[in-house]
């Protein structure tokens, strides 16, 4: 029964790499497999070739000085939070908010079935993305140090540990939110703000890893020797790697203990949170005078309550404009540092480089928002009510690139501002540097909406698939990086690969250009095809 | 106000409405039936202009709805057979969201949705977000959406399910209503009861075609519309 499960929610899941919404047949194995390849390549070979190159650089090191099972602790701590960052935001949704609650409930299912189905769904996304990190430094370990029977044994040990780790800080965030907001009546705010202290502290962690490591290498044997002393545990943790048998018997033990005791705590409130309505007073509505709008404003009003309503649509698709907001005061109180650092790196070109760079960082920010592209595909089964009443259908699609342009474009001013004043560059400069950012903005608004009416999927049980897991968010995201790399590498290319010193301006220029006629060429295919698209939908 | 004129609808390579034609004048209630599969919601769908036909076409008031959908719009209302609302809405802002596209002013709209939601007592219950509703609020919510533009025709699949008896009872007082200021009502149904009380005209559809249609008089002659009904699908 599990199996099936599972089954049928990696088919909602993938179903975008078997199944071509748009012909409304299935895929040729051809372009299955160029899908499936695609993903790997860009899992393995892109995340996984930088985690590979990190463990390189620690991993000889630490075992010269006799400190392997440090190499593993930085690594497997790295892999718990890049595991527990990539499915934590889906846990509250994927355990508990699936449309299909009240159907496999009144099935005879177990619920024990259900909830390990889906416990199963989020062990394997944070499984997917803790591999990436600690599988190519079991594999680094294997090559460089020792790939005895026990070390292999302890490498693999140590990954389905570290996945576990992940299932469970996964788990507990998902049930507190769950728990959090049947009490609350502003719930998506409240699992919004649980969800970005999480950020706030990955980020802290993030940023400061690097140091730690750096000084983790340099002080090796005296914080090596602190951890043995005072937080023994966390030894043992990094031992299972080098295939100490102990170590391995205890932290699996301890692993499997605290995985049982989350499972318990989850079954026993599992039915109950699934089928509560919240313990929200409802309160008697009051009349009162309704505020009139226009169809523009009536449906981008909607179209609002829509983003703000789900926290899972706010998170995964509006991160970029909190990331605006922290890049704009970074920029007023470091920037100063920042732009020393630029001219000490390209000294006299320094100038010319900045304006690309800051470009390049901004439009990385702006990359984060996304939240037109699922927007076609929210409609789900409600794309009834657009359909039946006498709304103009490119007033449907204005209001879903409204909301995206308000909620990245706000922000994406104040950063502006910020910038331009840090930036000590010439007027016409500073002048691209808001108008190539507000481009690239409108890019990637219309290119997110163009994806959502050529690839809708109206058919899912749970919001998080058109969310995080559609072929589109996918495209769009890295498509989104592509692009930005397409602004900063052929300036590079050319001045230091040619050497060809071309001015910045004329660079820039060419740049807006370029980003200018994509914005105008994909609005007339939004404005006309797009339309009729939408509309036949 | 409505006619349907030799609309064909396919799904591939099956035919879901094949060739079928009705009128539907002031002041009638118009019954719609047919087997699961006949192609009852496909037809309606096709008269809302949210499905797009093969061929034929449809008239609104003698607007067509392939050339002037949005007009033809503009008179319809649409009630469809299972009532999924925008549930990250409440009551209340999803009905002054429908007023808001049918440009209802405002003093009017505050005095329709009160008007209507009192009758159907969920007015306590307009704060309240949708996905809290039981099936049956949210088919109360569809028909005063329906309702509070105070359109010419209304167009409802399948509007008695989920309804409690009383408000069932008030739903048929309301039709009835819109029929005697000269208005129009076409619907779909499975309660054979239901139909023969309250409808002037009916149309039996089977496997896209349409088999008998005319007054109820004209369809059922001495025999109950359940006995015709019956004998007709096993034709």
């Amino acid at each position: 029964m599990v199996a099936l499960l599972v089954k049928k929610q990696m088919t909602e899941i993938f179903r975008g790499y078997f199944y071509d919404q748009k012909k409304n047949k299935a895929r040729s194995k051809v372009s299955i497999v160029l899908f499936i390849l695609m993903f790997v390549g860009i899992m393995i070979g892109v995340l996984g070739g930088m985690f590979s190159y990190l463990a390189y650089s620690l991993c000889g090191g630490f075992a010269e000085a006799g400190m392997s099972w440090l190499y593993f602790f930085i690594m497997g701590m790295l892999s718990i939070a890049l595991g527990t960052f990539g499915s934590v935001f889906n846990t509250f949704s994927g355990l508990y908010l699936s449309k299909d609650n009240d159907l496999l409930l009144s099935m005879p299912i177990p619920v024990s079935s259900i909830l390990i189905s889906r416990l199963v769904t989020v062990y394997l996304m944070g499984l997917m993305y803790s591999a990436v990190v600690i599988v190519p430094a079991d594999i680094v370990y294997w090559i460089v140090v020792s790939a005895s029977p026990a070390v292999i044994i302890g490498g693999i040990l140590l990954t389905i540990q570290i996945s576990l780790i992940v299932l469970i800080m996964s788990c507990v965030l998902g049930w507190c939110v769950a728990k959090v907001s049947l009490k609350l009546k502003n719930r998506s705010f409240v699992s919004v703000a649980v969800s970005l202290i999480f950020i706030g502290l990955y980020y802290f962690v993030y940023f400061k890893a690097q140091s730690v490591i750096e000084s983790l290498l340099v002080n090796a044997a005296l914080y090596g020797g602190t951890i043995e002393d005072k937080a023994y545990a966390l030894t043992l943790f990094g031992k299972t790697g080098t295939g100490n048998v102990m170590a391995m018997l205890l932290v699996t033990l301890i692993t499997v203990s605290v995985t049982a005791v989350t499972y318990y705590v989850l079954a026993k409130s599992f039915i109950g949170i699934v089928t509560s309505t919240g313990n929200v007073d409802r309160v008697a509505y009051r009349q009162k005078k309704l505020k009139m709008k226009n169809e523009l404003g009536a449906l981008f009003a909607k179209e609002m309550a829509k983003f703000t309503s789900s926290p899972n649509y706010m998170l995964n698709c509006g991160l970029g404009s909190l990331m605006l907001i922290a890049a704009s005061v970074v920029m007023l109180v470091k920037g100063g540092n920042l732009i020393k650092a630029m001219n000490m790196m390209f000294g006299k070109d320094a100038q010319a480089c900045i304006c690309v760079f800051v470009i390049a960082g901004m439009c990385i920010i702006l990359s984060m928002n996304n939240m037109v592209v699922p927007s076609v595909s929210l409609e789900g089964k409600n794309l009834w009510i657009l359909k039946s009443l006498p709304v103009n259908m490119w007033n449907v699609l204005k209001s879903k690139l409204l909301v995206q342009l308000t909620v990245t474009g706000v922000p994406l001013i104040i950063c502006d501002i910020c910038v331009l004043l840090t930036v000590k560059t010439g007027v016409i400069e500073k002048l691209f540097i808001v108008l190539i950012t507000i481009l690239f903005m409108l890019l990637q608004a219309f290119g997110g909406l163009a994806l959502g009416i050529m690839r809708p999927n109206f058919t899912w049980t749970n919001e998080i698939v058109p969310i995080k897991q559609s072929m589109n968010m996918f495209i769009e995201i890295f498509g989104s990086f592509v692009l930005t790399a397409g602004i900063l590498v052929p300036f590079l290319l050319i001045r230091y690969g040619i050497g060809y010193k071309i001015s910045v301006i004329v660079y820039l220029f060419i740049v807006a250009g370029v980003l200018l006629l994509a914005d105008l060429l994909l609005y007339r295919w939004l404005r006309v095809k797009g339309t009729d698209k939408f509309a036949q939908l | 106000m409505v006619k349907i004129e030799h609309l064909t609808k396919a799904y591939g390579n099956k035919l879901a409405v094949d060739d079928l034609s009705l009128e539907i004048k002031p002041g009638e209630i118009y019954g719609f039936i047919g087997h699961n599969g006949a192609g009852k919601t496909t037809t309606l769908k096709s008269v809302v202009g949210i499905l797009k036909f093969d061929s034929g076409d449809i008239y609104i008031d003698g607007m067509s709805v392939k050339d002037d959908p949005l007009a033809c719009k503009r008179k319809i209302a649409y009630i469809p057979d299972n009532p999924d609302l925008y549930e990250f809405m409440s009551g209340i802002k999803y009905l002054n969201f429908v007023a808001d596209v049918y440009k209802v002013d405002g003093l009017k709209r505050n005095e329709l949705i009160h008007k209507y939601a009192d009758l159907f007592e969920i007015t306590n219950d307009l704060g309240q977000p949708i996905s809290a509703y039981s099936h049956g609020m949210k088919q109360k919510l569809a028909i005063i959406s329906a309702w509070i533009h105070e359109p010419d025709i209304i167009i409802m699949d399948e509007p008695f399910v989920g309804l409690d008896p009383k408000a069932s009872h008030l739903l048929k007082e309301m039709m009835r209503e819109i029929c005697d200021k000269g208005g129009a009502i076409f619907f779909s149904t499975h309660v054979l009861e239901v139909a023969e009380k309250l409808c002037d005209k009916v149309a039996i559809i089977k496997s896209g075609k349409l088999i008998r249609s005319g007054t109820m008089e004209d369809v059922k002659g001495d025999d109950s519309l359940e006995e015709v009904f019956l004998e007709l699908e096993g034709e």
